[in-house]
C-alpha cells in the first residue's frame, strides 16, 4: 500500500506558473491593494500583473474565516502582502500553513508583512490589561495614517521590484508619486481642520488620526481592545468627560453603535459611523476615505 | 527524536509560560505557540431512555477504550465534569515545517491525541503530513470539541469511526490544484490502530495474524468556489478502505468442546460532506449562519471464521480456523446542522441527526444471518454565549430517539470552554 501511494505522489503531474503567466498578487485589504494599483498600474493594464484582495471592505479585518477561496488565491500567490502586527491573526496563519505555496512562507521574497518595517504606534495591550490578545508589534492599524502608508508604499515598490527587475525605477518613481501624493492630501486636509479636537474611539485603529490630523484622541469604547464596550466602563467615560469640553466619538462601521449613542445621550457628543477600508482598491477610493475621515472633524469655516 | 523535540516543546513552554502572556499570546518571530484549552461540563439526564443505539455497539457513555493509554473521557457523566481539556504546542521549523503536539487530559488521564509535522516547502501544490493527526475526511472528523457548535460528536462520526474520530497514526499527502476555485485532493495511509472502522479484537488465540499495516487508506476532495465577500461554501467527498476488520470475537463452549468465532474481513466507507456560511459583516458574529451537513455510508465486507480447540498438557490449543459463510453489514448515519448569530456574542443552533438509516448488522451466534435494524436519531438546540472571543458558555439539549428497548431520552449539557495562550487561526 505504502509503494502504491509513493507512486501516486510520484507521478502527478508537476504543474508549474508558465511563462507569460502574469505575476500574482494577492493582498489582505482595500489599503494594501491601493499601494499596489498605483504603483503597478502599467503593469496591471498590461496585465503583467495580476491583483487579488482578499478582505472585502467593511469587514473587521480581526475577524474573517479562512476561506476556501482565499486558500485558492494564496496557493497561486507570486506575492503575499499583509498588515502584520498581528491584525490577520485569526485566520490568515491557517490560509499561509496550508496554501501549499513555499513562495510565500515568511521571509521569501514572496512575502511581505508590511508592520514588521513601519513604526508603529505602541498599541495599548502591551502595557495595560488585555483580553488575550496582545499587539507586542504595536497597533496594526496603519493603513488610517497616510503617513505611514507613503513610507510602507516605497517598501512595496522595492518588492515589486524583485518581481520586475527590469521595471524597477519606473515602480519606484511611481511609489515616490503616491508617497507625495499622500502626504500632500494629509497635509491639505490637516490645514482645514480646526486644530485640537479631542474624540474617543470604539477600538484602538482610528486613534491614527492622531497621528496626521491636529486632534487628540482621549479614550476608548471598549474597556480593553477586543472586549465591546460594558455598562461600567461607558458609565466611567461619562463621569470622567462630563465637566470637560465637548469631543466626538468614532467607531468602524461595523462595530455596534450601542456604546456611541450612549455617549451621545449622556454627553451630547456626535457620533460618526467611519468606514476603515476605502470601497475601492485605488487612489480615488483611499483619497474619498482620508476625506471622509477629516470630515468627521469640525472644518475651519 | 520525536522525544527530544517533545522535551524541547515542553522547555519552551516553561519558557513561554515564565516570561509571560505577552510573549505567549503573540506569533512574533517566537517559533511556538502554547495553548490550553480548559473545559467545564455539567450533564444531566433529564429521562433516561436507550443509551446506545441498536446496531452500533456500546461505544459512548461512560466508555472505556479499549485502545490502552487514552482512557480520557469523552462521553458525558452525570454531574460535573472536566470535559475534554487540551494542551496544544504549535511550533515550526522555519519555512520548512509545522509542527504540532496536542494532549488531551481530564482529571485522571493524558493522551497525546496528535503530534505530527507537515510540510510547508514542498512545490506545486503538494504537502506532506506525518505522524498521528485527525483525518481529514469528512468535516468534523478533523476538528477538535473546542470548535464544534454542538457540545458532543455527531452521532456518525462517532459510532462509525469512534470517540476521537478517524484518529490514527500515518501519512498524508494533499494537493491543492492550481485552480481558481479551491480544490484539494488527499491520499492518507493510517497504520489502523483499531479504531470503530478497522477494529482488530486482538486475542490470545487469534484466529488471523494482524497485518503488518498501514490498514487503512483513506482518500478525499474538497472543493471551495469564490462566492464573494457574504458566502462561502465548501464541499468534500471522501471514501476509505480497511484491510482487516475482525469484530464479533467469542469464545465458548459446545458441551465440552471449546471453540472459537470471530467475524473478519474488510469494510470500506464513503461519504459527502458541506459547509455553507453566510457572513453578515456585523460585528461578534451577529447575523452570521453556518450549516454543515455530512452523511457516511459503511460496509463490512465479513466472513464468519470458526475454530476448535485440542487439549495438551491441560491448556487448550486452537486447531485451525476455518472460514465459514460471508455476509455484507451496511451502515450509515447523516446530520445536518446550523447556527445562527441572534445577537453580538451570543447564537441558537439547531442539529438533527440519523443513525442507521441503513442498518444491516449481524445477528450474533454461529448463523450469518443479517438483522435489519431500525435507525436512531437525535434532535439537539443549543445557545452559546461568548462573552470574549476565546470564552464560551453553552447550553444543550438533546432529545434521544435510539433505536433499542428502553426508548426515548432526553438530556442537558452545560459547558464552559476557555482559550487560553496563542490559540492557532482555525481553518474554513
Amino acid at each position: 500500500m505504502l509503494r502504491l501511494f509513493l507512486f501516486f505522489i510520484a507521478f502527478l503531474p508537476i504543474l508549474n506558473a508558465s511563462a507569460g503567466e502574469p505575476v500574482r498578487v494577492v493582498v489582505t485589504t482595500n489599503s494594501l491593494g491601493m499601494l499596489v494599483n498605483e504603483i503597478a498600474q502599467p503593469l496591471v493594464e498590461q496585465r503583467q500583473l495580476e491583483l487579488k484582495v482578499l478582505a472585502s471592505p467593511g469587514r473587521d479585518v480581526h475577524y474573517l474565516d479562512a476561506r476556501p477561496s482565499f486558500m485558492a488565491a494564496v496557493r497561486r500567490a507570486d506575492l503575499l502582502i499583509d498588515t502584520g502586527a498581528g491584525l490577520e491573526e485569526g485566520w490568515l496563519p491557517a490560509i499561509t500553513a496550508n496554501a501549499a505555496n513555499p513562495d510565500i512562507n515568511s521571509g521569501q521574497p514572496g512575502r511581505l508583512s508590511l508592520a514588521a518595517s513601519l513604526q508603529l504606534r505602541p498599541s495599548i495591550t502591551t502595557t495595560g490589561p488585555h483580553a488575550g490578545h496582545v499587539h507586542r508589534h504595536g497597533n496594526p492599524h496603519f493603513n488610517i495614517d497616510p503617513l505611514r502608508m507613503a513610507k510602507a508604499a516605497r517598501l512595496v515598490a522595492r518588492r515589486l521590484g524583485h518581481f520586475f527587475p527590469d521595471q524597477k525605477a519606473l515602480l519606484i518613481k511611481r511609489s515616490y508619486h503616491l508617497e507625495q501624493a499622500l502626504k500632500q492630501t494629509a497635509e491639505y486636509l490637516s490645514e482645514q481642520l480646526i486644530p485640537g479636537q479631542r474624540f474617543i474611539a470604539y477600538h484602538e485603529d482610528v486613534d491614527y488620526l492622531e497621528a496626521w490630523l491636529p486632534v487628540q484622541n482621549i479614550g476608548y469604547l471598549e474597556p480593553l481592545p477586543g472586549l465591546p464596550p460594558t455598562s461600567k466602563h461607558l458609565r466611567e467615560l461619562v463621569e470622567k468627560h462630563q465637566q470637560q469640553e465637548p469631543a466626538r466619538v468614532l467607531y468602524a462601521r461595523f462595530n455596534p453603535d450601542q456604546g456611541a449613542r450612549f455617549l451621545n445621550e449622556r454627553l451630547g457628543w456626535p457620533t460618526y459611523a467611519l468606514p476603515l477600508e476605502p470601497e475601492t482598491p485605488d487612489w480615488n477610493g483611499y483619497k474619498e476615505l482620508l476625506q471622509v475621515w477629516a470630515n468627521a472633524f469640525e472644518q475651519k469655516s | 527524536m520525536i522525544k527530544k523535540s517533545v522535551q524541547k516543546s515542553l522547555l519552551a513552554l516553561a519558557v513561554g509560560v515564565a516570561s509571560g502572556s505577552a510573549v505567549a499570546a503573540d506569533h512574533g518571530n517566537s517559533d511556538v505557540d502554547v495553548s490550553i484549552i480548559l473545559e467545564g461540563l455539567f450533564y444531566n439526564e433529564l429521562s433516561s431512555g436507550t443509551s446506545s443505539p441498536e446496531g452500533f455497539g456500546d461505544s459512548g457513555h461512560d466508555h472505556d477504550h479499549d485502545h490502552g493509554d487514552e482512557g480520557h473521557q469523552h462521553g458525558f457523566e452525570e454531574g460535573f465534569g472536566i470535559g475534554h481539556s487540551e494542551l496544544a504546542i504549535d511550533a515550526g521549523l522555519g519555512a520548512l515545517l509545522d509542527g504540532r503536539l496536542l494532549l488531551g487530559f481530564d482529571d485522571s488521564d493524558v493522551a497525546v491525541e496528535e503530534a505530527w509535522v507537515k510540510t510547508r516547502s514542498l512545490p506545486a501544490g503538494f504537502q506532506l503530513k506525518f505522524g498521528k493527526f485527525l483525518s481529514d475526511i469528512g468535516y468534523a472528523n478533523s476538528r477538535h470539541n473546542h470548535s464544534w457548535d454542538f457540545a458532543d460528536r455527531p452521532l456518525v462520526n462517532q459510532y462509525l469511526f469512534g470517540d476521537h474520530g478517524l484518529q490514527d497514526v500515518g501519512l498524508q499527502g494533499t494537493w491543492q490544484l492550481p485552480t481558481e476555485n479551491y480544490a484539494l485532493l488527499g491520499v492518507e495511509l493510517l497504520q489502523g490502530q483499531g479504531n470503530t472502522f478497522d477494529a482488530y479484537a486482538e486475542q490470545e488465540d487469534v484466529l488471523e495474524e494482524q497485518d503488518s499495516g498501514p490498514r487503512v487508506v483513506t482518500a478525499f476532495m474538497k472543493y471551495g468556489p469564490d462566492l464573494g465577500a457574504d458566502h462561502a461554501v465548501q464541499l468534500g467527498l471522501s471514501g476509505g478502505y480497511a484491510n482487516q476488520y475482525v469484530g464479533g470475537y467469542d469464545k465458548h463452549f459446545h458441551g465440552t468442546e471449546p471453540h472459537t468465532t470471530a467475524q473478519i474481513g474488510s469494510s470500506w466507507f464513503a461519504g459527502v460532506d458541506g459547509v455553507y456560511k453566510y457572513s453578515s459583516g456585523k460585528a461578534y458574529g451577529e447575523g452570521d449562519l453556518r450549516i454543515t451537513s455530512e452523511y457516511f455510508y459503511v460496509a463490512r465486507d465479513l466472513a464468519q471464521y470458526s475454530g476448535d480447540y485440542h487439549e495438551e498438557d491441560g491448556d487448550y490449543h486452537l486447531e485451525g480456523a476455518i472460514k465459514g459463510d460471508s455476509y455484507t453489514e451496511e451502515q450509515d448515519g447523516f446530520y445536518v446542522e446550523g447556527v445562527y448569530g441572534v445577537l453580538p456574542r451570543w447564537q441558537v443552533g439547531l442539529r438533527a441527526e440519523a443513525l442507521g438509516l441503513i442498518n444491516e448488522k449481524w445477528g450474533g451466534g454461529h448463523d450469518t444471518e443479517l438483522d435489519s435494524l431500525d435507525a436512531s436519531y437525535k434532535y439537539s438546540g443549543q445557545i452559546t454565549w461568548r462573552p470574549v472571543e476565546p470564552v464560551f458558555l453553552r447550553t444543550q439539549f438533546n432529545h434521544k430517539d435510539f433505536a433499542g428497548d428502553d426508548g426515548s431520552s432526553n438530556e442537558v449539557v452545560l459547558q464552559l470552554n476557555v482559550a487560553l495562550g496563542a490559540h492557532g487561526a482555525h481553518n474554513f
